[in-house]
């Protein structure tokens, strides 16, 4: 016994508000804490993802009381996966961003304990089995981002942080209202208790608080018409934040949503509106990708339209829909965050990050270069990298289903994907160099993030079944419904005090 | 044409709403199987805390207060890195009209019992109506009162995000006291003593006292970074 889910909440909040405190006895620990601890986190999720194989999932009960009573943490093959994925990206950010851009002690300390709380905050929203729970966790989660992304206070990062706020706010009132209604009717905030008793909801609630909820987590998850806040938010924070909202972030929300459609609610049709909506932000999102004259705009769009793709994955229902899904899930988590850690240090010395600036460094920042190709590589699809396995998975998902408008569409826009990702590649490395740009040259830690995260892509293109068996197990824990309900409410026994 | 399609499509939604939230009926025995008469009969029977509500927040969902007390500090971390500028940017505080001698006076003879007041309303948190979060806004507006009385009102930067901090520390250790005896997190470890005595209901006083301290500081924080950005 090494350690109890609830140690990924306590430790990092235990440390958040002891940083400050540190920082008056020597500065340099309020840098180094936040990775000991996500390092000896990372020990945990390993060693409890090992133990969750052998004996089945952890319900961890909060206070002592029974799960409808109090609150529970559930690690599950599937929320132990993502919570290990969650760690290990959030290690390689802290890697990266220990010495990035020189910023005075006082500013490292906002910037760890933010940092550090929004990957806490999004662990907790996939740990946790209350709904109410999940809400703070989300706000804890967003809180943090609002932050992150005004941390260079110019007035664009400004304006990103402000709209991203509003649009945040406004999610968070309407997960309020759909939690209301639920409680209202059921009298409980437990989701195992709610997925066992919705079916006692009147029709009307139900749907009510389904759209409440898939408004409010589709803010989050970067879902079409709710994400006018992501390409700002992203090109307007730091480097190793983008990497983290789309490593981290996005994660939590996409998860949030499949908790509540898989597990929540049966409610017929919701399926096929996934894939709809995920097919149209997929599309949209890849069109305007194209058009972007900047790099980090295009890697945001980049992102929502794999999020899209992660939802139509969902959507197809099937065991292997899922198990596609959450592969997208880790490869886009992988990949996406060493195409913002490389790509910032692309345009490291430029106020407007255009795609042009980048032209020719690849003589000059040649590992840094080498790094963003192999993600470009690996996203689009190209075989034998990480990404072609998940595109692969889809592909063959949808066939198996008959779903073959949904492969024709997702084959089309990877042309689109193609078309972008090889035209910056293409001018990194045959265009010649612009005068008036000056490379920086990357800070040790970030070469050995980075070298890691494009180690893991090809340890997953060439040997994908290091991951595939983690992946099945996940995608069954989340299609077994009767069974999470069984698991959580049935450790309610044992606790009653 | 946009306007009308887009004020219909409201006003089919809003009816649907209005159909819907109409249908709770509040004030009747609407929970058949919640899981409100389990905390109605479990807090003062078996806790020994006279104030259901504190026992709900402090222990029933005690992580949720835990994540609460997260937020407002998170706030206060973004908003004071937000609004940072380095020492030497700092400016004087903008002020208006300077006060006058009798509201200087006044609130100095008012602040000990705002205070008092505050600290009163977080201790008996689990006795009467009130808590940690209420004491610690009402020690807050003391502080307001203070800075806005006295323009060269200084409260320490330091001392503030020590008590900040230790208060934090102290919520998080308490849960993870919890464990001793092979319990749970933030679970109780002490006796309860007897209901509507001072000290009684466990460890919720102590979270309770911690919350309280960590909000009043973080408040104040807030308020001076607040009145000392100048732009």
């Amino acid at each position: 016994m090494v350690g109890t889910p609830v140690l990924f909440i306590a430790i990092p909040l235990l440390a958040a508000f002891l940083i400050p405190l540190l920082g008056f006895v020597w500065k340099e620990s309020v840098r180094i804490l936040p990775g000991l601890v996500l390092l000896y986190l990372l020990y945990l999720a390993v060693n409890l993802m090992g133990q969750v194989a052998h004996s089945g999932t952890i319900v961890e009960v909060i206070a002592g009381w029974a799960p409808p009573w109090g609150i529970n943490l559930v690690f599950s093959p599937l929320t132990g996966l993502l919570t290990t994925l969650m760690i290990l990206m959030g290690f390689i950010i802290w890697i990266y961003s220990y010495r990035f851009k020189n910023i005075d002690f006082r500013e490292a300390v906002k910037y760890f304990i933010l940092l550090l709380m929004m990957i806490t905050g999004s662990v907790g929203i996939v740990l946790t089995g209350d709904i109410f729970n999940q809400f703070v966790f989300i706000e804890i989660t967003s809180i943090s981002a609002y932050a992150l992304t005004a941390f260079y206070k110019g007035r664009d990062s400004a304006e990103a942080s402000f709209k991203y706020l509003i649009i945040g706010s406004l999610s968070s009132m309407f997960l309020l209202l759909a939690i209301v209604l639920i409680y209202s009717q059921l009298g409980t905030l437990n989701m195992a208790d709610i997925a066992d008793k919705a079916h006692l909801m009147k029709p009307g609630f139900k749907i009510l608080a389904l759209i409440f909820f898939i408004t409010g987590l589709g803010i989050e998850a970067e879902i079409f018409p709710l994400n006018g806040w992501t390409p700002d938010a992203y090109a307007q924070a730091p480097g190793p934040v983008g990497a983290a909202f789309s490593g981290i972030v996005v994660k939590a929300g996409v998860y949030a949503m499949i908790r509540v459609i898989f597990t929540l609610f049966d409610v017929s049709g919701t399926h096929q509106f996934l894939i709809i909506i995920g097919m149209i932000t997929l599309i949209i999102a890849e069109m305007a990708a194209v058009k972007q004259d900047r790099l980090k705009r295009m890697l945001a769009y980049s992102s929502i339209g794999q999020m899209g793709l992660v939802i139509v994955a969902f959507g197809i229902g099937t065991e292997e829909g899922v198990f596609a899904a959450l592969f997208l899930m880790l490869n886009h988590a992988i990949i996406k965050s060493l195409l913002f850690l490389s790509g910032s240090y692309l345009v490291y010395n430029s106020t407007e990050k255009y795609i042009h600036e980048t032209d020719g460094l690849a003589k000059h920042l040649p590992i840094t270069s080498f790094l963003f190709a192999l993600g470009a590589i690996a996203i689009v699809g190209m075989p034998p990298f990480a990404g072609f396995w998940s595109k692969w998975s889809i592909l063959s998902a949808a066939a198996h289903s008959n779903m073959i408008l949904v492969i024709v569409l997702i084959l089309s826009v990877s042309i689109i994907e193609l078309v972008y990702y090889f035209r910056v590649v293409n001018r990194i490395y045959f265009f010649p160099k612009q005068k008036e740009v000056e490379p920086k040259r990357p800070t040790i830690n970030a070469l050995i993030a980075m070298s890691i995260l494009g180690i893991l892509i090809l340890v997953i293109g060439f040997y994908p079944d290091s991951v595939t068996g983690y992946l099945h197990s996940a995608s069954q824990s989340l299609l077994e419904k009767g069974k999470y309900i069984q698991d959580v409410l049935s450790t309610g026994q044992l606790f009653i005090q | 044409m946009k306007k009308i399609l887009v004020l219909s499509l409201l006003a089919v939604f809003g009816v649907y709403l209005l159909e819907v939230l109409f249908k709770i009926d509040f004030g009747h025995q609407f929970f058949l199987h919640g899981v409100k008469d389990f905390y109605l009969t479990t807090s003062p029977d078996k806790m020994g805390v006279a104030n259901v509500v504190t026992a709900i927040v402090v222990n029933f969902r005690g992580f949720d207060t835990l994540g609460e007390v997260t937020v407002l500090f998170l706030a206060t971390t973004a908003m004071s890195s937000i609004l940072y500028k380095g020492r030497h940017q700092l400016g004087e505080r903008a002020v208006l009209f300077s006060s006058s001698r009798i509201v200087m006076t006044g609130s100095k003879l008012l602040f000990p019992a705002i205070i008092l007041l505050g600290a009163y309303v977080f201790i008996h948190g689990h006795l009467t109506p009130g808590g940690g979060f209420q004491g610690g806004v009402i020690i807050a507006t003391g502080f307001l009162l203070m800075l806005l009385s006295y323009e060269d009102y200084k409260v320490s930067h330091v001392a503030l995000s020590l008590v900040e901090s230790l208060a934090g520390i102290t919520f998080a250790s308490v849960g993870l006291l919890g464990f001793l005896n092979g319990g749970t997190f933030l679970q109780n470890f002490l006796p309860t003593g007897g209901l509507n005595n001072l000290i009684s209901g466990g460890v919720i006083p102590i979270i309770y006292i911690a919350v309280g301290f960590k909000v009043g500081a973080e408040l104040t924080g807030l308020i001076y970074t607040a009145l000392n950005e100048k732009d």
